[in-house]
């Protein structure tokens, strides 16, 4: 992220909007907002004299105050505001003048429920309007609720760069099935060379076999009971995709 | 440019010390002139009262913080990532404080020139010919300008000290020991006679300029320049610590 922002030596070319962006040179990053590390605020200023530093239009300085809830101590100093009043006005100060790439690293830090609720509302109002978004974060949970799409990165590597909806079919990979007799629905799935697994009181199977099993239960009188995908949960995936990489 | 010159000083006006530091200065003024004696009358208000050594202590403590203040509050990326490249970073600071240091000089005249009416009513005139048959005024602003190139001299060393060490503590310091002890350093590097001829040029020497502007006959001797030749060496010495400080700031990791 910090060398998207020419704020560090590197090989290779990085463009914004067909315009390079060097280390000395960041022109290109006139429509860029980040919230990089920690939020950058200056103690002796208030919370809106540390946005009016940046700000190019009052009308939207006073837009985001109002989102993110920051009224009542605006015009404080800053020095006393708390991790999360803090990381409030970084995100701020990065959303000013409508960017159309927004950096933010780790930005649900030290929020609370409502203020995270208020920032992924804002970043999704803002992705809806055209603002591209490029959020690390090492809650996953909390990613899932506003990307649409996965990369992953490992040692420096790419190793997943999928829209959401694809990266989501590896989770419904394998399905769950109970039939009122579990016995001999898995001696027809044996006759029938169809791969599954024993769990607890149910099979498991995969997605591409459903309709070959529901034939072959129907053909021998077997009624299913249930039969649905297994969502793996995100972070699930995650550490299985990171394994396979590392061997 | 003109953008980034602007939150700088923004940054400046907001923060007390720039302020407790004009009201400071009259104090020290006032201060120096109690402490004068009555036949310096005329030197105290060619050197308004003094306020050049006031002066660049206050530069040197708003210049250093410049920087660490960035560093401290985790804004250099931000303020890196916004400016169009790092020499509009460095020089804004620079032309910034460049702002403030001659707001500083421009106080410390009308401070002079009111001192001269209310607490010390002097009877000089500010038409007397004094220094360099000139004028008191004409000293008087001329030493004040002379000292904003001697302060800027420092501004410059001090930069230069913040882009190397990430401690303000030690680069303001260090920068002090330089302004008020430059002079010790420079009278012992220039003592051996074989050498005169190199070491006279030595950065420490030029920290004199406005000393010597005020008392030629008992600076010229150590210092073994012309006030010409001083101005000019302070001169090419703020453009050379000033690419030197430049260069360490673009190679310098955040």
């Amino acid at each position: 992220m910090k060398t998207i922002l020419g704020l560090m030596k590197f090989t290779g070319a990085i463009t914004i909007d067909t315009k390079s962006v060097t280390e000395n040179d960041h022109h290109a990053l006139s429509n860029v907002g980040a919230l990089i590390e920690h939020p950058a605020i200056y103690p002796f200023l208030t919370g809106c004299q540390n946005l009016e530093l940046y700000a190019r239009e009052k009308a939207d300085l006073n837009n985001l105050v109002s989102t993110l809830g920051m009224k009542s101590y605006i015009n404080n100093k800053s020095k006393g505001y708390s991790l999360g009043m803090k990381q409030k006005l970084g995100i701020a100060i990065a959303l000013l003048n409508h960017p159309k790439l927004v950096i933010l690293d780790e930005p649900m830090n030290g929020l609370d429920i409502e203020a995270t609720i208020a920032v992924r509302k804002l970043i999704k109002q803002y992705a809806d309007q055209g603002t591209a978004f490029l959020i690390s974060s090492h809650v996953l949970s909390e990613l899932q609720k506003v990307m649409t799409k996965v990369v992953l990165i490992s040692s420096g590597k790419i190793i997943v760069n999928q829209e959401i909806e694809k990266f989501n079919e590896i989770s419904r990979r394998k399905y769950k099935v109970i039939t009122e007799n579990n016995e001999a629905a898995m001696r027809i799935l044996q006759n029938n060379s169809i791969a599954y697994s024993l769990q607890d009181d149910y099979l498991t199977v995969n997605s591409q076999d459903i309709f070959q099993i529901q034939d072959e239960l129907f053909e021998h009188q077997i009624h299913l009971e249930e039969m649905a995908p297994i969502e793996a949960n995100f972070e699930q995936i995650v550490v299985n995709i990171l394994d396979k990489e590392r061997g | 440019m003109v953008y980034s010159i602007k939150q700088e000083l923004y940054k400046l006006a907001h923060r007390k010390i720039t302020w407790i530091s004009a009201i400071l200065l009259l104090f020290l003024m006032v201060f120096t002139g109690f402490a004068m004696a009555e036949d310096t009358k005329k030197l105290v208000l060619a050197l308004t009262y003094d306020s050049s050594d006031f002066i660049m202590f206050i530069l040197v403590i708003v210049g250093a913080t410049s920087f660490s203040m960035e560093f401290q509050n985790n804004a250099i990326l931000t303020l890196l990532y916004k400016s169009a490249n790092k020499i509009e970073v460095y020089l804004s600071k620079y032309l910034a404080i460049f702002i403030y240091d001659l707001f500083l000089h421009v106080l410390a005249i009308f401070y002079t020139v009111t001192l001269r009416y209310t607490i010390f009513r002097s009877n000089v005139d500010w038409n007397t010919i004094y220094l360099y048959h000139q004028p008191i005024w004409a000293n008087m602003l001329t030493a004040s300008a002379i000292d904003v190139v001697t302060t800027m001299l420092i501004i410059t060393i001090v930069f230069l000290l913040s882009c190397l060490i990430n401690s303000n503590a030690i680069v303001i310091t260090v920068s002090l020991l330089v302004t008020f002890m430059g002079q010790g350093i420079s009278s012992d590097l220039t003592r051996r006679q074989m050498l005169v001829g190199i070491m006279k040029w030595n950065p420490f020497n030029m920290v004199n300029l406005t000393r010597q502007y005020g008392n030629y006959i008992t600076y010229v001797i150590t210092t073994h320049l012309s006030n010409l030749q001083l101005l000019l060496g302070s001169l090419i010495y703020i453009i050379i610590f000033f690419i030197i400080g430049y260069l360490i700031f673009r190679k310098k990791r955040f």
